[in-house]
């Protein structure tokens, strides 16, 4: 166990400063204000300085990457506030206020009243991605809080009536500036509420606003300061339906754009995220016209197997049928089915001009390619010829008189002279009385 | 829209859009699972181009309505048609 009495190094006392100083949540993320004193520049690019009041100072450094990119450099002797946070440089053992933006004093009131509401809102969760609902596709109805007299507004229309003008948009309007506005811009949310609420009540949860559009054009930050107004804020997070916010131009960023589930940078942008581009889905409809058509021809050839299916059952004929009558009944079968598959297929023509155009053609080549590929069997058939049925032990019996087959017993008559023909050669017979045959 | 019948049953040209299009979508996905008899895709495939249609109808034709929601005396709520210059900048 530790005695409790230990020299420490001065590193470890610097890292003991220095871990206490990181624990306190307050010195992560703090605002300062005060006057600058002496700004020296390193070669690095980094400034250094001290912020001073009549009690104290404290050294501040601002790192080059920040530091650029800022429209306010510090100058000795002006009033600044910065923000940033404070820690340990234990080389040198400084405490030191890492600076990564600094406003001047008074004129950076709207940016700082800005970045303290959204720290202290941040900090509840308010705008947490887990706190963001998707938004419905293709609504049928959209609420937007916006003022009747605005752009905003009408650039909202002229989207949804060029895109997708399926959709029924209701304005509930608004004070969108003025010292009025954030109430204004409240009530509007929370009448959007009662409507949605009430339609439901009604059984016409289909009639009410899917989603809401909170829009308003572009102007200075004193404009466009209600949508800043903790009040507007929570409003929007607690509503009732997803909102998408259109406040200002590309490059304003209000809080309502922190607490809006989905932001836009412009009024036509949020109209435009909401609901898709009407040619863009009429086409991807014709691909979906397009599956179908491949999918109704899939039918077709799926006809054209049980076809097949039939052909494999006149395979399986037995030997002497297949002899003489192979061809035929092939021929048969195939026109049988072709015929009816026809009849299907001009019926359904009849019905659908479509239709006619699209399947006959197919079902038409692919019966033409099911055809040849009989006739093929067919003529594989008769290359085999007889011979191979000889083999197996069965006659062919002609007569002699006139070389005609003899298939039934009515075709010869007592004493006809035959010829017999086996696998091997030929012999003469002739016929008794056929009428004598047994069975 | 309507919950009260299916809307498959109702005639195509009096579907509304997003019925006739969960109508297709239903239709096509039936006709590339295949597995049905030829009468049936054929049907199948008659009733999807109708679809179609009715859907591109409805997509080329619509108009915007436009709404506003106003507060009657009493505080009931209404939506009333307007247009987008004749809003009223009143809650």
């Amino acid at each position: 166990m530790d005695s409790g009495f230990r020299i420490l190094s001065v590193g470890e006392a610097a890292r003991a400063i220095a871990t206490t100083v990181r624990a306190d949540e307050q010195l992560r993320d703090l605002w300062v204000e005060g006057e600058v004193g002496r700004v020296t520049i390193s070669s690095a690019g980094h400034a250094y300085f001290a912020l001073k009041d009549d009690r104290a100072q404290l050294q501040c450094v601002w790192f080059r990457d920040d530091r650029v990119r800022s429209p306010f450099q510090p100058q000795t002797g002006l009033r600044v506030v910065a923000h940033g946070r404070v820690d340990v440089y234990e080389a040198q053992g400084a405490l030191q206020l890492y600076v990564d933006s600094i406003q001047p004093s008074g004129v950076g009131d709207f940016a700082i009243r800005f970045e303290q509401l959204k720290a202290k809102l941040a900090a509840e969760g308010l705008f947490g991605s887990e706190r963001k609902r998707p938004l419905p596709q293709r609504p049928a109805v959209v609420a937007v809080v916006s003022s009747p007299s605005g752009a905003a507004w009408k650039d909202v229309c002229q989207v949804f009536a060029r895109r997708w003008p399926l959709t029924r948009v209701v304005l509930v309007a608004c004070q969108v500036q003025g010292d009025g506005a954030p109430e204004s811009i409240v009530r509007a949310l929370r009448r959007i509420e009662r409507h949605v609420g009430q339609l439901t009540e009604a059984g016409r949860a289909a009639d009410a606003p899917a989603l809401t559009i909170v829009a308003r054009g572009g102007g200075s930050a004193e404009d466009l300061w209600a949508f800043n107004d903790e009040r507007v804020v929570r409003a929007i997070v607690a509503h009732t339906l997803p909102v998408v916010s259109g406040v200002g131009h590309e490059v304003d960023v209000t809080l309502t754009d922190f607490a809006a589930d989905v932001r836009a940078a412009t009024p036509t942008a949020a109209a435009e995220l909401v609901v898709p581009d009407r040619a863009e889905f009429a086409s991807a409809l014709a691909r979906g016209a397009e599956r179908m058509r491949v999918a109704g021809g899939r039918a077709v050839v799926a006809a054209l197997r049980e076809l097949e299916a039939e052909r494999r059952v006149l395979d399986r004929l037995n030997p002497a049928a297949r002899l003489a009558a192979s061809r035929q009944l092939a021929g048969d079968l195939l026109d049988r089915a072709t015929r009816a598959l026809r009849v299907r297929l001009a019926n359904v023509s009849a019905a659908e001009d479509r239709l006619a155009a699209a399947l006959p053609s197919i079902a038409l080549r692919l019966l033409g390619e099911r055809r040849a590929a009989l006739a093929e069997a067919a003529a594989a058939l008769g290359v085999l010829g007889p011979q191979a049925t000889l083999e197996r032990g069965y006659g062919i019996v002609r007569r002699a008189a006139d070389d005609a087959i003899v298939r039934d017993p009515a075709e010869v008559s007592a004493g006809s002279r035959l010829r017999i023909r086996v696998a091997r050669g030929e012999f003469p017979a002739t016929a008794d009385d056929p009428r004598s045959a047994p069975g | 829209m309507t919950n009260q019948t299916d809307p498959a049953d109702a005639p195509i040209d009096q579907l509304s859009f997003d019925d006739a299009l969960a109508a297709l979508q239903r239709t096509v996905a039936e006709l590339e699972a295949g597995g049905q008899p030829l009468e049936r895709s054929l049907a199948l495939y008659e009733r999807g181009v109708a679809l179609h249609e009715r859907c591109a109808k409805l997509l080329a034709e619509a108009e915007l309505k436009v709404q506003q929601l106003v507060t009657r005396a009493g505080g009931a709520l209404e939506t009333i048609d307007v247009t987008p210059d004749s809003a009223r900048d009143t809650e």
